[in-house]
């Protein structure tokens, strides 16, 4: 899938902006603070309803403005589909084809992006969280069973954790209801872990091909799904949901005690391995970047294999933190197959011999010019 | 600044406390019921009045009614071995409306939700659970709160506390709603209504 044309009306420093795209390589080049990754953010708030980079849809509404419209026209293979995105200060509207979404799940998966941030350098090496987000996110993308899952889970969670600080100060006293909450907690944190599993297991394929590419055949990259030891010989969702069932039973007075839930996919965590070690402890920084390169790129390979579709390659100036084998590589292998936008402030950052007429465009404040139309691409402009 | 004659302010702010209605379309409600027929507004301040003091909740079933106890609670022709459970009263007129149901209710009047600070003795189970006790002839309870995380809470903890005493406990099936078109029922509707087909 591509995205052909995108329109900006009140978004963030864009008061309106309409712009085509080529279906390859697409350049945002610009000084610093002039919107070039306001755009990339756009671009992911159409396919995710929301921003990688704020909580906070108020701060995507140009200032002084009610509301922020992001529309773009997206080709696959099965069509074009027009999307919209409606952001108030009260909340947000999703059209599909002009059609209003009732419910956000049956907007994601329209479009699908991947996105490669200078913060995801730290996938390997920061904290689990990031990680397992990194995870929801781009399974939530390929799965609206697992987004269903996800968002049940979260919910029981909290009234799970309310339910045990309240049971911890003597406000209730029903271990029943409590029986009842971890029964539901673990039948959808199994399916959660379940999925998580297996496609885990399925991008470690691509992962580890990739890798071996870039490192020349030098590493091996494998990954480790991390969960409670009670949990590491159950199989199937079946087995998991016993498992499940029985680590909470054990842990209930911990669990009283401390007023959290101490086990479940909200707990667990990916280690990286390249030939045998663990590449956050005894990795170096390279390695620990081309591990990180090599996951999000295998995220494309596993999305297109899910969805039967190529994502859209989102690179928000990270072509300055990878040295010339790796932008190669992340160039080369892409740009004919995936719509790629990067970001840069500067053209001769970017290898020159592997980039094919990339369409390039000039960000200044807020304002775009093409100063490259780009191949593939019948321009009108 | 002018203000409005006292009467009209005080309407204005009664029409504010109604849920979904402003300022705006409170004054508009208050001009519009200076308008209207005097027999009309004596009517509606009765009715509005009546509504608060003559109805209460049935103590069998806990369903608003103005008898006690209320109509269907008190009809010998209904299937006394069935009950079926749900959220709030209103629940009770739609599956009335569908004219095939003619066993008993229980309203709970909420679901359970730590979140929200309604626990097990928040909500109207000890009365169900009271009301099985004394009537043996209660051969199945239908369950049918809504299809929410706390629904379906409230639903598994309904089941443990009765299926022990040997009563069939029942739930409501999900799918797809009749006369709906497939391409526009949302994935997991679909994905439910998959996992619950049925032999033909």
């Amino acid at each position: 899938m591509y995205l052909d044309a995108l329109t900006l009306r009140h978004f963030r420093n864009y008061d309106s902006l309409s712009v085509t795209f080529s279906p390859g390589l697409n350049i945002l080049l610009g000084e610093n603070a002039q919107g070039k990754t306001n755009l990339l953010e756009a671009i992911y708030v159409l396919a995710l309803a929301r921003s990688h980079r704020t909580h906070n849809d108020h701060e995507l509404i140009e200032w002084g403005a009610d509301s922020a419209e992001v529309t773009g026209r997206v080709v696959k293979s099965s069509g074009t589909v027009p999307l919209a995105l409606t952001l108030t200060k009260k909340g947000k509207k999703a059209t599909v084809n002009h059609l209003e979404q009732p419910r956000l799940s049956s907007y994601l998966g329209q479009l699908n992006v991947v996105l490669f941030a200078p913060e995801d350098l730290n996938l390997v090496k920061g904290a689990p969280s990031a990680r397992r987000r990194f995870v929801d996110m781009e399974f939530g993308q390929m799965s609206p069973k697992y987004l269903y899952n996800l968002t049940q889970y979260r919910a029981i969670l909290r009234q799970r954790n309310k339910y045990l600080r309240q049971l911890h100060y003597h406000q209730a006293h029903d271990l029943v209801y409590l029986d009842v909450l971890s029964d539901q907690l673990a039948g959808f944190g199994a399916e959660i872990i379940h999925t998580r599993q297996v496609l885990l297991d399925r991008m470690m394929v691509f992962a580890d091909h990739l890798h071996g590419e870039i490192t020349q055949g030098k590493e091996k990259l494998t990954f480790r799904y991390v969960l409670p030891n009670e949990l590491a010989d159950a199989h199937t969702a079946q087995d998991l949901y016993q498992a499940l069932l029985a680590l909470y039973k054990k842990l209930r007075d911990r669990e009283i005690d401390q007023s959290v839930t101490l086990a479940g996919p909200h707990r667990d965590d990916v280690t990286f391995i390249t030939n045998g070690k663990d590449v956050s402890a005894f990795g170096s920084q390279g390695q620990q970047r081309t591990t990180a390169l090599s996951v999000k790129l295998a995220e494309i390979e596993l999305m297109k294999e899910q969805t039967g579709e190529y994502p859209l390659l989102l690179l928000d100036d990270v072509l300055s933190e990878l040295d010339t084998v790796r932008q190669t590589h992340l160039l080369a292998t892409f740009q004919s197959k995936v719509q790629t936008f990067l970001t840069t402030t500067d053209l001769s950052g970017v290898a020159e011999d592997i980039v094919h007429d990339p369409r390039i465009m000039t960000i200044a404040d807020g304002q775009l010019t093409v100063t490259a139309p780009g191949a593939g691409h019948a321009d009108s402009e | 600044m002018l203000q409005y004659p006292e009467p009209i302010a005080k309407l204005i702010d009664s029409y504010m406390k109604l849920p979904g209605i402003g300022e705006k379309t409170a004054t508009r409600l208050a001009f519009f019921t200076l308008d209207m027929p005097q027999d009309d507004v004596d009517d509606f301040a009765q009715n509005l009045h009546d509504a608060k003091t003559k109805l209460h909740f049935c103590s069998i079933c806990g369903n608003i009614t103005d008898q006690d106890p209320c109509v269907i609670c008190s009809d010998p022709t209904r299937d006394q071995s069935r009950i079926l459970v749900v959220e709030q009263p209103k629940d009770i007129m739609a599956l009335e409306r569908m004219n095939e149901y003619h066993g008993l209710y229980h309203v709970l009047h909420g679901v359970l939700s730590p979140t929200t600070g309604k626990g097990p003795e928040d909500i109207n189970i000890k009365s169900l659970l009271t009301r099985l006790q004394q009537h043996a002839e209660v051969k199945e309870v239908i369950i049918a709160t809504n299809a929410t995380p706390e629904g379906e809470s409230t639903a598994m903890y309904l089941a443990r506390l009765i299926k022990p005493a040997g009563i069939k406990v029942t739930r409501l099936a999900y799918g797809l709603a009749v006369g709906s078109d497939i391409e526009y029922a949302d994935a997991m509707t679909l994905i439910k209504a998959v996992e619950g087909r049925q032999e033909m």
